[in-house]
């Protein structure tokens, strides 16, 4: 892999480092599995874009992105929580809905954003190296989120927010609302993707309706191989471990793509993201499943 | 202090499987008051509480905690005002966070839960001091995981949660009867302990008839969704286990097969 590429690698691997945060607040966390990403993740992209191209602040159009990302979340929290529908079911339902608004935001499938101005431009204009600066930009933005995500969770409202998925009965005796919780949980985890929606489409220079399919299967891979390689029960250590997790992935798809191992081509990486991600979910099982068996012969004998 | 009226909860209603769990409860405990509430199966005990914490929702009535209607009120707006033990003691702890994390959700009922930091060196020098008291030297271990205590100790932590709010109103959900005999009696102990030193207005289910009598100053017998017993003071201080059977299968009309059921 040349030096490019691996930045490359890198830097796309921030971005969605901000997807496996959410997932991880929503999948582990509040033990919500919400698929609303794949519709906050291109909507975050598309309001960014569609703003910068109408003349607005990169960064206020990035902001607005975070906000309608949450929104997203929002919505699902209101068909789960008030209309009692199925957590999945409800996630689903936005993330369909979201593929339609997203082509109304941006009144096409996909817009380019060459030549306009971006959160980058400024760091461009003061003559650093763009393949080092966008790269150090997207790493302070993630590192921001990341210490933003950990305060939070180490809080008053944070630890009954970890509880909601755990015990939601213990929570109500203690006072806290559970719907309360989902629902800013949801947003906070939707905008998280929204924001990465909006950074992916200032680096890679377009937004597209179709960049969301998937991104809650690579958010999971992210999730479960950095929980797997670095485990902990520590708030602080979660967090980088699912940020490393998007990185080591996009690394280990970068690296297999390149090198044209086994024969793969592009389109091949959802196929083996899906394989990648329920031998993780089956490891533990298997595992748990084979220690049961060899205490069992070691008893035998 | 409890005030209730009229209360009726009828599960599954207008349905072949209609079962009226409470037929219309008046009662009203005291300021201070200890009411332990007993009961055969399906007597309505744990609707009662239930109705009160707002877990079970009643199909007529009026709630009142604190001279402050509740009726229409969820389970989390009451908890500012009542703190609970359930009889599982996997319910009322949270098994991934740790013990100090727990007492700081406990510690944050009635409160706003805000961007503070949850585990602050003042609050846990507090909850030290407070688990100290349960002598089970649990102040050394905060930082474990509360999932690997025993039951009975996850009980015992529970009850000093119920403390760390400032409300006056405890409400006990046969809370020993998932512990052994030892574990059991450790808990009641700690639990009039408690009630004691923080002055508390407590209502207990139990299905023990002699924990019913030794704990709090007044008892209250339901059968079939109303109260068919309610003794204090000298009455009650006369009244013994067997005496109790007695009344109990009275009400019932039938000879219990066996005491030993309800005796222990």
């Amino acid at each position: 892999m040349s030096l490019f590429a691996f930045l490359g690698t890198l830097e796309i691997g921030l971005v969605y480092g901000l997807v496996a945060l959410g997932v991880y607040l929503t999948f582990r966390v509040l033990d919500f599995p919400d698929l609303t990403v794949d519709g906050s993740f291109p909507m975050g992209g598309a309001v960014a874009a569609t703003a910068i191209v109408a003349g607005v602040n990169p960064w206020l159009a990035t902001g607005l992105a975070v906000l309608v990302g949450g929104m997203c979340g929002l919505v699902t929290a209101f068909l789960a929580v008030r209309c009692g529908i199925l957590h999945l079911l409800a996630s689903i339902l936005t993330m369909i809905a979201a593929f339609s608004i997203n082509i109304r935001i941006m009144g096409r499938p996909n817009m380019a954003l060459l030549g306009e101005p971006t959160i980058f431009t400024a760091f461009d204009n003061m003559g650093l190296d763009p393949l080092y600066s966008h790269l150090g930009v997207i790493f302070l933005l993630v590192l921001f989120a990341a210490f933003f995500v950990t305060r939070l969770l180490a809080s008053d409202f944070g630890l009954a927010l970890r509880a909601t998925g755990v015990n939601g009965r213990m929570v109500s005796a203690q006072g806290g609302s559970i719907g309360f919780y989902t629902y800013l949980g949801l947003a906070l985890s939707n905008g998280l993707v929204g924001f990465s929606g909006a950074l992916f489409a200032q680096s890679n220079s377009f937004a597209d309706v179709t960049s969301g399919v998937g991104t809650i299967v690579v958010g999971l891979a992210a999730v479960i191989l950095g929980q797997t390689l670095i485990p902990g029960r520590r708030i602080w250590v979660a967090v980088v471990a699912v940020i490393v997790g998007s990185i080591l992935y996009r690394l280990a798809v970068g690296f297999a793509l390149s090198s044209g191992m086994f024969g793969m081509q592009a389109s091949d990486l959802n196929l083996v993201t899906a394989v990648l991600v329920a031998i993780a979910l089956i490891a533990p099982k298997m595992k748990g499943k084979m220690r049961l068996k060899a205490v069992q012969a070691r008893r035998a004998k | 202090m409890i005030h209730l009226e009229d209360i009726g909860v009828t599960f599954n209603a207008n349905t072949i499987l209609e079962n009226q769990a409470l037929r219309g409860i008046s009662l009203t405990v005291a300021e201070r008051q200890f009411v332990t509430v007993i009961g055969s199966n399906g007597a309505g005990k744990s609707t009662l509480l239930g109705a009160v914490s707002g877990e079970t929702p009643i199909s007529r009535g009026r709630v009142e905690i604190d001279e402050v209607e509740v009726t229409k009120w969820p389970v989390h707006r009451r908890a500012r005002y009542a703190a609970r033990v359930f009889q599982n003691p996997l319910a009322g702890t949270c098994a991934t966070l740790t013990i100090e994390e727990n007492m700081a959700l406990a510690y944050g009922r009635g409160k706003r839960r805000g961007w503070r930091l949850a585990l602050s060196a003042k609050r846990r020098r507090l909850f030290q001091d407070r688990i100290a008291i349960l002598g089970l030297g649990l102040e050394d271990r905060l930082g474990d995981s509360i999932g690997l205590l025993s039951g009975g100790q996850r009980q015992a932590v529970s009850l000093v949660m119920a403390t760390l709010s400032d409300s006056r109103l405890l409400l006990l959900d046969e809370h020993t009867a998932a512990l052994d005999p030892r574990m059991a009696a450790f808990i009641l102990k700690l639990t009039n302990t408690v009630v004691e030193e923080f002055a508390l207005t407590v209502m207990m289910v139990t299905h023990s008839m002699k924990d019913a009598l030794a704990c709090g100053d007044r008892t209250v017998m339901l059968h079939q969704g109303k109260i068919v017993l309610d003794v204090a003071g000298e009455e009650r201080d006369q009244l013994d286990v067997p005496q109790l059977l007695e009344m109990f299968s009275k009400v019932r009309g039938e000879e219990l097969a066996d005491d030993s059921l309800l005796l222990g």
